[in-house]
């Protein structure tokens, strides 16, 4: 009888923060999407229907924008976890100096996402950044690169950014599930005769499986919702080829301040993310096990 | 192939693989490192790029404490991150401990709505914030911050620490509450105690989200006295030129408390966050 | 005992909630009382009786909010010193407050929308239309004509009558004067023994051959610092094709008048800078201070901006390597289009509870005394006419082409993109369909169709909306 409030009990402090700090932006968010809601007009606010949605779907550049934001994020996850991956692999047996090696590797995720956009932003810069200098003193290139200046390419810059940053995230919860992975399994393993690959495969993926989902998830997430990096980099240019629809919002709900329509996108934001974090979930079979 | 070629092949990829990341994470942050030490006219100079200052020069460093009040900046910033990254740590051992140890109806629910906080645009959430933080004067105040970040760092928090509690066997706390412990004092004599290294680690995930955070600094505080770091290194960036020597500079200052604070973490990350436990 | 001692945890733990999350507001009124007024304006007036009891005691202890939108050590230093006066002779207290420059604009309109705005705050031009629109900020007019009217310079008259007819009032007093120049290498000129052309062959089109001239790809030289992103159609439309049109953007329809043949084959020429190499590739995405930086640094020969930058150059680069030229003349109509402008001008923010006092502060900070220092430091034109003689504004001072340019005949101040609120075009449009052209995906004609379009719908509809308003016309010395 009495247990069943307890769980509450301990959650309470969370939910109350969350609900309190959360729950009246979304609501707020929801409404806004269908008025006509501009911060420069606060006297002129009143419900359109579905304009701001219309308007979203009648851009002419929405469709490339979707796809910017496509490659931005499966890019970016796979490269940050693919990479984060071997990276723990590789620092999963002691050796001497790991710890002062694991300092260094795990900086990224220290630094601001803006630090970083600076840092991007000047060493890709097509003149006198280091990237071409470097490139053209070990005769990789011929040509200086415009790199933010041109389509594509400065979109890879922001995603090669991206993954600078995430590698160290994926690589210290992997290996930290690595770590409670017991010794006598491989042990097991290899009297079997077991290969790597297979002990990769058969004993170290499932192991690490509710790891990697939940943090390929809040990644997604995350990236998808970043736009900082975008915003210093490239802002967004040259003629949006590296806007995402965040970093879209981002300009429309600050560049015309126009609310109701940054809620719009935010609203197919959270719809989109929201199936996409069902979808993986029932995929990866999580919600099976009785955590989700 | 014998045994030990095999082995000596799967060393040598292995140190391939770690001088990669090595040269990937050093490179960026060398430039950056190398371009505060320079002059700005060596920084300007753009026809020769130097990859090792020809003038050795604090000038940087000692500008930002001289015309930007960097010390101010900095006692902002710790005060925001280390309050708010406490309090976080606190909420999510308790909220963490109950995801992980409790099965109820609703949890699949919390956890959700933790996913979609993650999931709101900040700018959908700091325009209404800031609204409504004005008309409760929390507007200009370190304390409107302090609750943003908060709220804004808990859920991945949270759900961080439950995946630690969830690797401390329950037998620990089963055995305790054997020997009379109620759920409290096992929790605080034997899991909290044991949970140490991942209780740092959420804290220290708590610290660098504050730490770093730039919107809403800039948009919840408008006195300079009052600025946090990523604030006051943005005021770097003019109309007209940016002060890439001073910016570089204040990077390195501002990463050197977190980089601290993750050569401490990695530690017990190496050690394994249930070693104590496992090993019994 | 066990329940109890649980029980005690989570009260301890919601204890922290609520005081985290309730508790503080009453604190903070307290902590931040150094912002004075801000509560007050936060409750919107219902509590008016609260809010009436401060202002009648305003000659004692009245606290004005000061908002900086371009802060930097400098400018601090020197608005504090100039506060610290103010409040000797009127015993008003000033509380700097700043923005970085690149969030200013974002943070007036959240400030804004929420009631919050200081008394006093710097406005960029670009903001008038949208600051006006919500009616943020309070008309001057009545101070301008009992207090400016007998000391203002001509620029500075033609400013505030340009910003009179787009917005109906004087919303805005200038910080100074900046116009716009073409700086330029003048070692590199000699060097290549070139002669720039005066007078009236100084055209746009021998601009652009001293750009082709002064660009040599063996020593790693463009000449010209290329606008590509932001801001990158202002100069185009505000000056390049002005001469096509006798300095209209609209007809008296509200048509946009620019996106004849003539005006594209222009653009086009225009476009052929970058298009040749004569800018680097990369300046396709650059903003000002790429511009800057790039030359600066030793990569460009020319560039065409603000006189605000001489500050900027002056302390980057030696004497010997730079120089000035004046704006060049249209080839069409032999005029020179130049704009004038202030680099953020002061503004009195409509829910201010001490108008008075905060006009008062602005009057203070452009006496003949604080003015020209205050224009020495941040490289601007002063305002007034009786700031006496000082050799930095003298005939062979740093400004010395800026203050001709301002004196000639020739001189036209261009109409701008209109009274209605552009910013959102400021951020997209009018400078994304410029790359799609500079990339190879639409015509030069195209941009200026597209752009017109867009244009010409928000001008008929700002005209259709405003009563009795008319199209801009260009103004002039005379």
């Amino acid at each position: 009888m009495k247990k069943r409030y307890v769980p509450w009990l301990f959650l309470l402090p969370v939910l109350v923060v969350l609900l309190a700090m959360f729950g009246y932006p979304l609501l707020k968010s929801i409404v806004m999407s269908f008025q006509n809601y501009k911060l420069t007009a606060p006297d002129d606010i009143f419900f359109n229907g579905v304009e701001n949605f219309k308007k979203l779907f009648a851009n002419q550049e929405t469709s490339m924008i979707l796809r910017n934001s496509l490659a931005y994020v499966v890019i970016s996850v796979i490269g940050q976890l693919l990479l984060g991956m071997i990276l723990a692999l590789a620092l999963k047996k002691p050796f001497r100096g790991r710890g002062v090696y694991q300092s260094i590797v795990f900086l990224p995720w220290a630094f601001s996402g803006f630090v970083v956009g600076l840092i991007f932003r000047w060493s890709f810069n097509g003149e006198y950044g280091v990237v071409n200098d470097l490139l053209l003193k070990l005769g990789l290139i011929e040509e200086k690169i415009a790199w933010l200046g041109t389509p594509g390419l400065s979109l890879a810059v922001i995603i090669i950014a991206m993954i600078w940053i995430g590698i160290p995230f994926f690589a210290i919860m992997i290996l930290a599930a690595l770590q409670s992975i017991p010794a006598d399994v491989y042990e097991a393993a290899e009297v079997d005769g077991c290969g790597v690959m297979r002990q990769f495969f058969q004993i170290t993926l499932p192991y690490i499986k509710p790891t990697l989902v939940t943090t390929t998830l809040l990644r997604t997430i995350w990236i998808f919702n970043s736009f900082d990096l975008i915003v210093v980099v490239s802002g967004g240019g040259p003629a949006n080829t590296s806007q995402t629809l965040t970093s879209y919002m981002y300009s429309a709900a600050f560049g015309s301040y126009d609310l109701g329509f940054a809620a719009a996108i935010g609203v197919m934001l959270m719809i989109v993310l929201g199936v996409y974090a069902l979808l993986f979930l029932k995929i990866t079979r999580y919600d099976k096990a009785g955590d989700f | 192939m014998s045994r030990k070629t095999k082995k000596r092949i799967s060393t040598a990829i292995r140190v391939v693989i770690m001088a990669f990341f090595l040269l990937l994470v050093v490179l960026p942050v060398y430039w950056m490192v190398i371009t505060s030490f320079k002059t700005s006219a060596e920084v300007l100079d753009l026809q020769n790029i130097s990859y090792f200052p020809r003038k050795f020069t604090l000038e940087n460093y000692a500008g930002l404490f001289s015309q930007y009040d960097y010390s101010v900046l900095l006692k902002n910033s710790l005060m925001v991150s280390v309050t708010s990254a406490l309090v976080v740590t606190f909420f999510s051992m308790f909220g963490g401990y109950s995801l992980a140890r409790f099965q109820f109806k609703g949890k699949q629910t919390v956890v959700l709505f933790f996913l979609i906080t993650q999931m709101i645009p900040a700018i959908l959430v700091i325009i209404p914030v800031y609204v409504a933080f004005s008309r409760m004067g929390l507007v200009n105040s370190y304390l409107g911050l302090f609750v943003y970040y908060v709220a804004c760092n808990l859920p991945f928090c949270a759900i961080t620490m439950r995946s630690f509690f969830e690797r401390i066997p329950v037998t620990l706390e089963e055995a305790a509450k054997i020997d009379g412990c109620s759920r409290m004092q096992a929790l605080f004599k034997v899991v909290f105690p044991i949970m140490f290294p991942g209780i740092v680690s959420v804290f220290v995930f708590g610290f660098i989200g504050a730490w770093n955070e730039l919107i809403a600094g800039t948009i919840f505080i408008s006195t300079p006295d009052m600025w946090t770091i990523p604030v006051g290194l943005k005021t770097l960036i003019g109309k007209y030129n940016v002060e890439w020597g001073m910016l570089t500079a204040g990077g390195v200052m501002a990463l050197l408390p977190t980089a601290v604070m993750f050569a401490v973490m990695q530690k017990f990350i190496v050690e394994g966050l249930t070693s104590g436990a496992v090993k019994e | 005992m066990k329940k109890r001692f649980l029980a005690a945890i989570l009260v301890v733990a919601m204890t922290c909630g609520i005081f985290a999350g309730c508790g503080g507001s009453g604190d903070s009124g307290n902590a931040k009382d150094g912002g004075g007024n801000q509560a007050d304006t936060g409750n919107e007036g219902t509590e008016g009786s609260e809010g009436g009891e401060d202002a009648p005691a305003a000659g004692g202890d009245v606290t004005l909010r000061f908002l900086d939108v371009s802060p930097s050590p400098e400018r601090q230093a020197y608005f504090e010193g100039v506060f610290a006066d103010f409040k000797n002779e009127t015993g008003i207290t000033v509380n700097y407050e700043s923005v970085p420059w690149d969030d200013a604009a974002d943070k007036i309109t959240v400030l804004g929308s929420s009631n919050q705005l200081p008394d006093i705050l710097t406005v960029h031009e670009f903001w008038l239309g949208q600051l006006t629109s919500a009616g943020w900020i309070n008309p001057l007019d009545d101070y301008v004509a009992e207090n400016l009217a007998s000391v203002q310079t001509t620029a500075t008259k033609i400013l505030m009558e340009n910003e009179k007819n787009l917005y109906g009032h004087i919303y805005r007093i200038p910080d100074g004067l900046m116009t716009k120049g073409v700086f330029y290498r003048k070692d590199w000129v000699e060097e290549i023994n070139y002669e720039i052309p005066t007078g009236d062959d100084w055209t746009w089109d021998a601009y652009l051959d001293l750009i082709a001239a002064l660009t040599d790809p063996e020593q790693n030289r463009y000449g010209n610092s290329f606008r590509g992103a932001r801001g990158a159609f202002d100069p185009i439309q505000g000056m390049y094709l002005m001469g096509y049109t006798g300095g209209y953007t609209y007809d008296e329809e509200g048509n946009f008048l620019m996106d004849t043949e003539e005006c594209a084959a222009a653009l086009q020429k225009w476009c052929d800078v970058y298009l040749k190499g004569y800018a680097p590739k990369d300046s396709l995405n650059w903003g000002f201070a790429e511009m800057v930086d790039n030359f600066a640094g030793g990569l460009t020969g020319t560039l065409l901006n603000d006189s605000e930058v001489t500050a900027t150059l002056m302390s980057k680069m030696d004497e010997s390597q730079w120089g000035v030229l004046p704006v060049p003349i249209s080839g069409v109509d032999k005029k020179q289009y130049n704009s004038t402008g202030a680099s953020y001008a002061y503004s009195v923010a409509s829910s201010s509870e001490h108008p008075e006092e905060a006009t008062q502060l602005i009057d203070f900070l452009i006496s003949a005394k604080n003015n020209i220092e205050y224009c020495k430091m941040g490289g601007l034109i002063p305002i007034r006419t009786d700031v006496g003689d000082d050799p930095t504004y003298g005939p062979s001072g740093p400004y010395a082409v800026f203050l001709e340019e301002l004196s000639q005949d020739n001189l036209v101040f261009p109409t701008t993109y209109g009274a209605f609120d552009y910013t959102d075009l400021h951020q997209g449009m009018l400078h994304t369909e410029l790359q799609k052209c500079l990339l190879g995906q639409i015509t030069a004609q195209d941009v200026l169709t597209n752009i017109g379009a867009e244009l010409t719908t928000r001008m008929k509809a700002y005209l259709e909306a405003n009563e009795g308003a008319t199209v801009a016309a260009p103004l002039s010395l005379q």
